[in-house]
């Protein structure tokens, strides 16, 4: 980058790429929704290598909007919506979107929500969170998935938990949200953590502002990822 | 609830890429779906809606070229084509629906994002086949005009508390709002306030104070919303109209430019800031603001002729006036008329118009031969039993323009007959006369006129001065005022406050009163005498 007239915004660059990538990847994910839709796996192995594909292709996806939103933030051109809306609807249109997903891998998903609850945030960003939450569980959990929501001491507490191994020990000390360099290195950027962190951090009431937390104390045996909007 | 029932409904799916509406049309099929259309662009959407309703419409945000999504749902509420059940569900790539939705005003029933799955579809479906079906019998009531049937009914889905109440509360706060119950609707966004500070219901709760002529709190709760939702345009569309009703019109003047910030493809944001722009004669802003509007209605419904009439007369008098606007050119203005005349069915007179107004920039140009072959095709299309102001005006331009000033002034006093009893018209009238006609603008005159003698005796030439060059605006071939302030400037230069800048500024009143006015004046022996005392001083 010598010449004056290359003086582009690398950054920009990238994203208006990202951006198009998504929309490749969201093109192949629905034709493969609808191939596995029209000729079901007839072997455990063809399942296998199914949900492999889906559940890669959803994860370049999710990877990829996390990118361009992060972008976003940094550039102020995301504009965060707090609306009122039902819980158990948002919990649902995340279930929906990955039903695939867990139908090929055999997870059984419940929800344990009232769904007369309603609460005030940005459906669409917390929409993603929890996306991301269930096809990270999808991929270690051994067989079931809960997500429960509930008011807790006046805030929203949303829970994603599964019966895998839990979460590592390093993830869990360090705070959520921080992305550690020398992790980076190792290609575990955790940037899910991180952008879930953000969004949370982005709903604030009276003094009190979102977080989220990790822990292994699931009902189920496995990790809890937990969602708090004041 | 009884099921609902997918087989009856008649669906359009909109989409680009062919691959994408198979794929719906599989999903659909797979839900019971037999009834479903299927459009490749915005305009073909648009030509299937009217004619037929549909139950549900499916609309991709990106329809490649032409009319995006937002485009088709804006035309279809417009034209009254999407009925109050009818669904329509944007479709996107996009993350958020943020993104693509924040900066419109159009807002689609609900929006779904790429990749769509048979059963994420079917969810957003059925609630909103139930939302409809529970709020079918408001509809009813609106539809036979039987509002307060409909407020009974949406006070009672209010106080449910269940999955509808939210919805009821918001349409009957509009609704109350609309038929003017003040109190019930401050009622109402207090109450939701009582629970947590939600946009809709601060809005609501300002539009109400507004209304009740409260216009500072309104302000102060206006710009707490904005302060903390900076995107929440209707907020910035309620504070314009506030500053609107204090009367200061540079403050609604930046209020929506903050919001044409935000959405610069709103072209009825876009045509009112050029409005606003020019009351306070900021003619950078009006005219780039117009220039948008008229590009954006070339694919808006809210496009007009009118727009590039505008836009051309507006780059005619900056030309004219030497007032230097940035980027204007006289190419432009002509392209946009041309396109004008292809794109929207024009009547006799509005042809008439854009001729004249090519006319009259050719004339400006120094092509005085092209701008009477225009002068003689508007004289040959115009209907001369509905000339309106406008188009009369647009003819005194034209021959103004080629020095025709004997004629141009023989029609101004023939328009002053013709529109005696027309005092809006008058008000037009006056920016072309020497001495204006119309009532408001003689009393304005009267009334700056006296308080400027009145400071000009008290020996304060300054204000006095200012006062009448607030008039030399508006008027600047009024006589009377020209005089006035010669006067003044003699007055300074008596009082020997005088530099060579007041005696250049005095002479240049003078000589321009010279050019207007003939041994027979009224006001030519005052002139005369000025004149003396300038030469004295």
């Amino acid at each position: 980058m010598t010449d004056k007239n290359d003086d582009i915004d690398f950054s920009m660059v990238l994203a208006s790429s990202v951006h198009d990538m998504k929309n490749s990847v969201g093109m192949l994910l629905a034709s493969l929704e609808g191939v596995i839709e029209e000729t079901p796996p007839t072997s455990p192995a063809q399942a296998h290598r199914f949900s492999t594909l889906h559940y890669e292709a959803s994860r370049i996806n999710s990877e990829l909007i996390q990118l361009l939103t992060i972008y976003r933030m940094q550039n102020d051109f995301l504009p965060v919506r707090i609306d009122e809306h039902f819980v158990f609807d948002v919990i649902e249109d995340q279930v929906a979107r990955n039903h695939i997903l867990l139908e090929t891998k055999g997870i059984n998903l419940d929800i344990e929500c009232d769904d007369t609850l309603s609460w005030y945030f940005d459906q669409d960003l917390i929409g993603s969170v929890l996306h991301n939450v269930i096809v990270n569980c999808a991929r270690y959990t051994k067989s079931a998935i809960l997500v429960t929501a509930m008011i807790e001491d006046e805030m929203l507490a949303m829970t994603v938990e599964d019966n895998g191994p839990g979460y590592p020990d390093a993830m869990l000390r360090r705070p959520a949200g921080q992305i550690n360099d020398s992790l980076v290195n190792e290609g575990q950027t955790h940037l899910g953590l991180f952008f879930a962190d953000k969004i949370a951090s982005f709903h604030k009431q009276s003094n009190r502002c979102g977080y989220i937390q990790l822990n292994n104390e699931s009902k189920l045996g496995g990790g809890c990822f937990k969602l708090v909007i004041p | 609830m009884a099921e609902l029932n997918y087989k009856d409904l008649s669906v359009l799916v909109a989409d680009d890429f062919s691959s994408f509406r198979s794929i719906v049309n599989g999903l659909l099929q797979s839900l019971g779906v037999t009834k479903v259309d299927m459009a490749s662009s915005g305009e073909d959407a648009i030509s299937l809606c009217q004619e037929k309703p549909y139950d549900v419409i499916l609309c991709d945000y990106n329809l490649g070229q032409g009319r995006n999504g937002q485009h088709v749902l804006e035309e279809l509420r417009h034209r009254s084509l999407l009925g109050k059940e009818s669904i329509f569900i944007m479709v996107s790539a996009e993350a958020a629906r943020n993104i693509v939705m924040s900066a419109y005003d159009c807002e689609p029933d609900d929006y779904l994002m790429k990749p769509i799955t048979a059963r994420s579809l079917q969810q957003r479906m059925d609630r909103l086949l139930r939302l409809k079906r529970v709020m079918k019998p408001v509809y009813q009531a609106l539809e036979q005009s039987n509002v307060y049937g409909a407020m009974d009914r949406l006070t009672e889905m209010s106080l449910a508390e269940d999955r509808y109440s939210l919805y009821a509360q918001k349409m009957l706060g509009e609704l109350f709002i609309r038929e003017g119950q003040l109190d019930k609707a401050e009622r109402l966004y207090t109450r939701a306030l009582e629970v947590r500070q939600v946009d809709w219901a601060r809005l609501g709760l300002a539009r109400v104070k507004q209304l009740k002529g409260d216009l500072d709190l309104a302000e102060t709760w206006l710009e707490r919303i904005v302060e903390d939702n900076p995107l929440f345009l209707p907020a910035y569309d309620v504070l314009a109209e506030n500053w609107e009703q204090k009367g200061e019109r540079l403050h609604v003047q930046s209020t929506v430019q903050r919001a044409v910030d935000i959405s610069p493809m709103s072209i009825l944001r876009q045509k009112r800031l050029s409005d606003v722009a020019l009351l306070n004669k900021d003619f950078d802003t009006a005219i780039s603001a117009l220039r948008k509007t008229v590009r954006l209605g070339e694919l808006s419904c809210h496009g007009k002729a009118e727009d590039s009439i505008d836009f051309a007369r507006l780059v005619s008098s900056t030309i004219e006036q030497k007032l230097n606007v940035a980027g204007v050119s006289i190419a432009e203005a002509l392209e946009y008329l041309d396109a004008a005349r292809d794109r929207y069915e024009l009547d006799a007179n509005r042809q008439a118009q854009c001729k004249l107004l090519s006319g009259r920039i050719h004339a400006i140009d120094g092509n005085a031969e092209m701008a009477e072959h225009f002068l003689e095709e508007a004289n040959m299309v115009m209907d001369l039993d509905a000339l309106d102001i406008d188009l009369d005006l647009d003819h005194v331009s034209i021959l103004l323009a080629l020095e025709k000033n004997k004629e141009a002034n023989a029609r101004l006093d023939e328009l002053k007959v013709k529109y005696m009893h027309d005092q809006d018209a008058l008000q037009k009238l006056d920016e072309f006369l020497t001495e204006p006609v119309s009532d408001a603008n003689r009393e304005m005159i009267a009334e700056v006129n006296r308080e400027g003698i009145d400071l000009y005796k008290h020996g304060e030439f300054d204000a006095a001065l200012a006062c009448f060059e607030r008039v030399r605006e508006l008027f600047p071939k009024h006589v009377g005022i020209q005089l006035n302030i010669a006067q003044t400037l003699i007055g300074k230069l008596k009082s020997g406050q005088a530099d060579d800048k007041v005696v250049n500024h005095c002479q240049s009143s003078l000589d321009l009163v010279a050019s207007l006015i003939d041994p027979d004046h009224p006001q030519y022996s005052r002139y005369c005498q000025l004149r003396r005392m300038a030469i004295a001083a």
